[in-house]
């Protein structure tokens, strides 16, 4: 069993359980969109019984490989049995890929790995599915308490302001704005407007905290606490937020249910006290 | 954008820090450059340029630091090596300058592209700010960072002026200057550290691949109006100065217009007019009479 990301291979154990190996192509802290695979990658990728990936385009510069391999050999893009009608488009024919971060779309992926996994290991079907179905159970569960755990910030403060635009999801499912500086892809050079635009919106609604990622540059974040310092605001840079990859094996965020559970703690300290 | 929203926009802090900074290296960048438009070397900037990058991976990856200063300290140390590489391959082998230069140029890039890239891929933390130096990140800029930039350029310009004479003659008559016994050979290696550093200075304003624009284009421009060294300075200088402001008013009222880009479409733009002018002029000319 091969994952592409940390965020699909933690996915497909919790659906494996015991009786599977599952290995994972991409290291924590790596940017799924630029990731180029190297020929030990390929070979990896020949080497596997099944190939699980997230899809909808989040493995960038791999989905070729990943489409050509779909005609040989079973490949789950997990990310698309995610009901087509709550993406959020971002470019014609384009969505955004980072389905993760609202746990109620992601339990939908945990049933087509069930259904791979039993074609490759029939005896144990019964239990893919079984776990498959009280993984989605727990992410339930997950959503209700972050729920709870967001409720306590003001609906003034209720703004996410980080490196990139991969919180979309994330914004719509808890009534959480999100102001990206940009935009995203993290390939696009932020201009002066955008900075003083993002400076203002900060002085004007008090916000108290701006949040950096663990795999995107924090340079354009610097220079805003600055600005909104000069403009007689206070800001301070709130603790790294995980967005394209999990954490590593130790931190608490090596799961999903533990990065999500780190983010929206960080965003809360951030944001509630004053 | 409102009108207010742009005139705050205009005034704001970033603006301001990022408008100082830039504009020092505009000028500097330009006068510097003159030297190596004249000599026909203009391009020896643009390896230098390329050249900072392994060297910015290479600081990055021994003291594990991301301040600016370190990075740069890095691309000056790459930057020379770069220079003295071209002036040894054009020495040693059977290669010519435009060769020479595009050697070096060609492996340098890679090896910066290489060692960042695998610092990244490799998920090393704070890398991922490394590619930033690529295309540059001016409107990232801060208030210390600007100051250094700032700094490096008045030390660049201070030199070139207190060494006018000296480069002048290089410029324009080596021969001649070798026959009247000055030290030809140190003049221009003079000259070429002295492009290095403004090189990188303007890496973190500009990018590495946008940096050549601005050390070519304003001189090329200033070319158009005056035969004259000390006058071709003062009009680089001057364009330098201008587009650079041009380019970030541009991008301080017109959302999603990124920094470094918008000071190097002002240069052209002056480029373009300068040519225009002279081309008119030397037109209305009776015939028989051309620019000498």
């Amino acid at each position: 069993m091969l994952a592409t990301t940390t965020v699909v291979a933690d996915l497909v154990r919790e659906v494996a359980g015991p009786h599977l190996h599952v290995d994972c192509l991409m290291g924590p802290g790596v940017d799924p969109h630029s990731y180029r695979a190297t020929p030990r990658d390929a070979g990896r990728l020949e080497a596997a019984g099944l190939v699980v990936a997230c899809g909808l385009h989040l493995e960038g510069k791999l989905a070729e490989i990943l489409e050509r391999l779909a005609k040989r050999k079973p490949v789950v893009f997990a990310g698309e049995a995610v009901p087509a009608d709550r993406l959020i488009p971002v470019a014609e024919q384009a969505v955004d890929p980072h389905v993760w971060f609202d746990p109620m779309l992601w339990r939908h992926a945990a049933k087509p790995v069930a259904v791979a996994l039993g074609r490759i290991d029939p005896d144990h079907a019964d239990d893919f599915a079984a776990r498959a179905e009280a993984y989605a159970a727990r992410l339930e569960q997950l959503d209700s308490r972050l729920r709870e755990r967001l409720a306590a910030i003001a609906p003034k403060r209720r703004v996410l302001v980080t490196a990139h635009d991969a919180f979309g999801y994330f914004g719509r499912a808890y009534g959480v704005e999100v102001v990206g500086v940009q935009g995203v892809s993290t390939e696009s050079e932020a201009g002066l407007a955008d900075v003083n635009r993002l400076v203002s919106l900060i002085v004007e609604r008090g916000i108290p905290t701006v949040f950096v990622e663990t795999s995107v540059s924090d340079r354009n974040v610097e220079a805003i606490c600055e600005g909104v310092r000069a403009k007689g605001g206070s800001v301070r840079v709130g603790g790294r937020l995980y967005s394209d990859a999990l954490g590593e094996p130790g931190s608490g965020a090596e799961t999903l249910v533990g990065m999500l559970e780190h983010n929206v703690r960080t965003i809360a300290d951030g944001l509630v006290s004053p | 954008m409102t009108p207010q929203e742009r005139l705050e926009s205009l005034l704001a802090h970033n603006t301001l820090v990022v408008a100082g900074g830039v504009a020092a290296v505009g000028v500097a960048a330009a006068v510097v450059g003159c030297f190596g438009v004249l000599r026909r070397r203009a391009l020896v900037g643009d390896a230098a340029a390329h050249a900072t990058l392994p060297g910015i991976a290479a600081a990055f990856a021994i003291t594990g630091r991301r301040e600016l200063w370190v990075l740069l300290a890095g691309a000056a140390v790459s930057a020379i090596a770069s220079l003295g590489a071209v002036t040894l391959i054009r020495r040693h082998s059977r290669t010519r300058d435009d060769a020479a230069t595009a050697i070096v140029l060609g492996v340098s890039y890679g090896a910066g592209i290489a060692a960042i890239s695998g610092l990244v891929a490799r998920g090393v933390s704070g890398s991922a700010g490394l590619e930033a130096f690529l295309l540059g990140s001016t409107a990232a800029l801060t208030l210390e960072d600007s100051l250094l930039v700032a700094v490096i350029s008045v030390a660049v310009l201070a030199v070139v002026l207190a060494g006018l004479k000296e480069a002048t003659l290089v410029a324009f008559d080596p021969a001649f200057a070798a026959a009247a016994g000055w030290p030809v050979g140190w003049i221009d290696a003079a000259l070429t550290a002295l492009t290095a550093s403004m090189v990188v200075a303007a890496v973190p304003t500009a990018g590495a691949v946008l940096v050549t624009a601005m050390v070519v284009i304003p001189p090329a421009a200033a070319r158009q109006w005056t035969d004259r060294l000390p006058p071709m300075l003062a009009v680089a200088g001057l364009v330098g100065f201008v587009s650079s402001l041009a380019g970030v008013v541009a991008s301080a009222v017109v959302p999603k217009l990124a920094t470094g880009p918008a000071v190097v479409l002002a240069s052209s733009a002056a480029f373009l007019v300068s040519l225009g002018v002279r081309l008119l002029r030397t037109s209305r000319r009776p015939s028989g009479m051309s620019e000498p």
